[in-house]
């Protein structure tokens, strides 16, 4: 028993420290381009496309389910969007709240007939309204069939030829769009697809849809979910665009050429990884057709997001995340280590699947060998204190590491004390936060193989003040 | 390894994360003291600004300003901010008097210097400011350029805004330029150049197509009816996508001279070229067209059965047409998108 305790404290350990050098890695990659960017004034740079008639139009969709407390701040904040061209459709997936009345009442709404074009099959569609006051706002109300379902809807409800995807409980920085188109247009529409920065709005000021004051949240569990934020956002994403060979634009803001995704079938209905889902699809597609087009995250384009307060909450949200990768993994399992698929099949796909679904397997079972170690003699002491302490590095410090990358790089949070409390937080993360999220993500990977897709069920408090 | 290793590893990280914290704390304090007195000695110049903008020879603002030991910044964010308001810049001359005095010197050195935001910066305000006396810098560093990267673009652009044609001819030595950098170009020049360059642009057959369709399609965007006659012309153009750019034009120009020479576009086997041929149309009010357009809303492409509906409630009596084609349109399609359109045009009364 010993024995296999040993050795796997060295598989552990070994895999820890190799996936710490391959985090410090990809910030290396990504650290030139942040930092190039960094002084560019944001608005000289995209003032000309406000004015410019040669920008593409968007669709904006806005998924919603039981979203009756933050869906019309979200549609407000969409219309003081800059941004030449645009419509929003907002898409009630059979609430059981009043998500639908309030559209229908805040905007006035009228119901109307549309001749939609049927590009994805989804659920029924029971109604389309109008607003009477901005005639480019729609809600489509159908049966529930899940967010991917809803997104369908929507894309096919859209007449623009890009979408962007936004969560019905997010508020989106005014510029956020222009931002996001700005790579599209620039490259001629070799860039198919840009997901911004999402970060968490929970202790700021919101006001009019409008994110007056950054600050920081008060609950060490908000704080270490923006902790989290920067390590994924900063230190994995950036890089992995760097190399086109990112899989994951999050599901809460995404700018997306509507026809290529028509073209991959649309978001899939039967994960609940579905933004996650869609990208590798898109990727397959590229490759497939030996495709020069990219997938880029923008770090500046900002979507400010509710993150959960409860434990409880959290528990179910990082469960479905866990699940809706294994799912992806699985479905695309043809892409593994598969040269026709390039980088993506070489690198990217097993990168996710070890660092990022594995690594709460391997974590688990060093969080168990060292208290087997110190406690039942499990390990020598000695091997259970490197395991310890690389625990720490891996959990600990990279997160606090991440914090000093968002202070170098972008700076968003304006004061000294956000610096440090974020900091020491971090510091903290092996001894509390880590184990949980480990443990949940093992049970993410079980619930894979025994439950269906749902909606997620955050309870809503509303960010706008 | 053993652990006393491993304490050592990680016990020297942390005392450099440590000193890296304390320094990032250090300089986000320095930066926040220095962004609060920027911040207030630009609200201590915003009133004799506006003085010397409106009256030139009241030079109070000159005195403060040399007195301030951020002058260069505050200047900078002031003019900015004065020309994105007033959207002025080529027509005020105080803009370019205290941008050519106070910022010329720091532009030069900036151009030349590593950063490539702060000379992407540099090039947006130069625009901004129109500040003539940096065009023979500009113009070296763009004879050194041979990319047409970000910076190369912004470079000709800023070039453009100086009215410099040396712009266009920077763009035709890249065979992938894009329209749209051609039609931004276009945009910035002075009215006489424009026509000028429009005019060479027009005149271009096989040597660069893009600059030919980007002068189409800027023709139509700024509605330089002027052009009319040469727009029509290229309706007869074997290339179709020369076609579409000038059927787009007219749309945007809202006039035709000889609306006849729309008809063989609604039988195009090019859907867009059905598309814009019914939107003009409509935009048109051309009546004759009206049976053409109540074909059309039965096509197998979405696009055109949308652009012909909408088309149709351009005119006077789209109301009764929509509907009649929304009860016995032979096609089922067609009668979804007349009763939808037909809808619309209900709810914009209201």
């Amino acid at each position: 028993m010993q024995e296999v305790a040993l050795i796997l404290s060295y598989i552990v350990i070994a895999y820890m420290l190799f996936s710490s050098l391959s985090y410090l890695g990809l910030f290396a990659l990504a650290y030139g381009k942040v930092k190039k960017e960094n002084k560019l004034d944001k608005r000289e740079s995209t003032e000309d496309f406000l004015r410019n008639q040669s920008t593409y139009p968007v669709s904006i969709l806005v998924p919603a389910y039981n979203e009756e407390v933050g869906v019309v701040s979200t549609v407000r904040s969409l219309l003081a969007l800059e941004y030449p061209e645009k419509e929003i459709i907002v898409i009630d997936d059979g609430s059981k709240d009043s998500t639908s009345l309030r559209m229908i009442e805040e905007f006035k709404m009228k119901k109307i007939p549309f001749a939609v074009r049927t590009h994805i099959e989804t659920a029924e569609v029971e109604a389309i309204y109008q607003s009477s006051i901005f005639p480019y706002i729609r809600l489509i109300k159908k049966a529930n069939g899940g967010k991917a379902d809803a997104l369908n809807a929507g894309v096919n409800l859209s007449s623009f030829p890009y979408f962007c995807a936004i969560d019905g409980d997010s508020i989106l920085e005014n510029d956020g769009l222009l931002k996001c188109m700005k790579p599209i247009i620039e490259s001629d529409g070799q860039i198919i697809v840009t997901g911004g920065s999402v970060r968490i709005a929970n202790g700021s000021t919101i006001s009019r849809s409008k994110v007056e004051i950054v600050g920081l949240p008060k609950s060490p569990i908000v704080l270490m979910q923006i902790v989290e934020y920067f390590r994924a956002f900063l230190i994995g994403r950036l890089a992995l665009s760097h190399l086109n060979i990112l899989l994951i634009v999050s599901g809460a803001f995404g700018v997306f050429n509507k026809e290529r995704v028509i073209q991959a079938g649309g978001y899939n209905k039967n994960t609940v990884g579905e933004d996650m889902e869609l990208v590798v699809r898109l990727h397959r597609l590229l490759r497939e057709e030996k495709s020069k087009q990219r997938i880029e995250y923008i770090p500046d384009p900002v979507c400010w997001t509710e993150a959960p307060e409860s434990l409880e909450v959290l528990r179910s949200q990082r469960i479905r995340w866990q699940r809706g990768l294994l799912e992806t993994l699985w479905n695309h399992r043809k892409m593994m280590l598969n040269p026709k698929y390039g980088s993506i099949g070489l690198f990217s796909m097993p990168y996710f699947l070890f660092v990022e679904l594995l690594g709460a397997v391997f974590e688990f079972i060093g969080y168990f060998i060292i208290f087997g170690g110190f406690f039942f003699s499990l390990v020598d002491p000695q091997v259970a204190g490197v395991m310890f302490l690389v625990t720490v590095f891996y959990g600990s410090l990279i997160s606090a590491l991440a914090v000093l990358l968002e202070e170098l790089t972008l700076h968003k949070y304006p004061k000294v004390s956000h610096l440090m409390r974020l900091y020491f937080w971090a510091l903290t993360e092996a001894f509390w936060y880590r184990p949980l999220m480990v443990l949940w993500r093992v049970r993410g990977i079980i619930a894979t193989f025994q439950k269906k897709a749902h909606w997620g069920d955050m309870k809503r408090k509303g960010i706008s003040t | 390894m053993n652990l006393s290793h491993f304490w050592i590893l990680i016990a020297s990280l942390f005392l450099g994360q440590l000193l890296l914290l304390l320094i990032l704390a250090w300089r986000k304090q320095q930066s926040n003291k220095r962004e609060a007195a920027i911040n207030s000695q630009y609200d201590a110049l915003t009133d004799s600004f506006s003085s010397y903008m409106m009256d030139p020879s009241d030079e109070r603002f000159i005195e403060e300003l040399k007195a301030s030991p951020y002058q260069l910044v505050v200047l900078e964010r002031l003019l900015n901010h004065y020309v994105s308001v007033t959207k002025a810049g080529a027509d005020s001359p105080p803009v370019s008097r205290l941008s050519e005095e106070f910022l010329s010197t720091r532009y030069v050195r900036l151009l030349k210097r590593g950063n490539w935001a702060m000379r992407m910066n540099t090039l947006y305000f130069i625009e901004d400011f129109r500040m003539e006396s940096l065009v023979p810098q500009l113009k070296e560093k763009l004879a050194k350029s041979s990319r047409l990267d970000q910076e190369t673009q912004q470079l000709i652009r800023t070039l453009a805004s100086l009215n410099e044609t040396v712009a266009i001819e920077a763009l035709a030595k890249h065979p992938d330029a894009p329209a749209r950098l051609y039609i931004d170009v276009f945009k910035r020049l002075d009215e006489l150049t424009k026509l000028d360059e429009l005019n060479a642009a027009l005149n271009e057959e096989n040597d660069n197509q893009t600059l030919k369709h980007s002068a189409i399609s800027y023709i139509g965007m700024a509605g330089m009816t002027l052009f009319l006659p040469r727009i029509e012309e290229e309706l007869q153009h074997p290339e179709m996508e020369m076609r579409i750019q000038a059927l787009k034009a007219i749309l945007h120009l809202q006039y035709m001279n000889s609306p006849s020479a729309l008809a063989p576009f609604f039988q195009s086997a090019a859907w867009p070229e059905r598309m814009f041929a019914a939107q003009i149309a409509g935009k048109l009010q051309l009546s004759r067209y009206k049976e053409t357009l109540g074909e059309l809303l039965g096509d197998p492409v979405w696009w055109v059965r949308y652009s012909s509906a909408e088309a149709l409630t351009q005119f006077s009596e789209g109301d009764i047409v929509l509907t009649h084609f929304a009860e016995s349109h032979p096609d089922r399609y067609a009668r979804d998108m007349a009763n939808q359109w037909k809808t619309s045009l209900l709810g914009s009364e209201q």
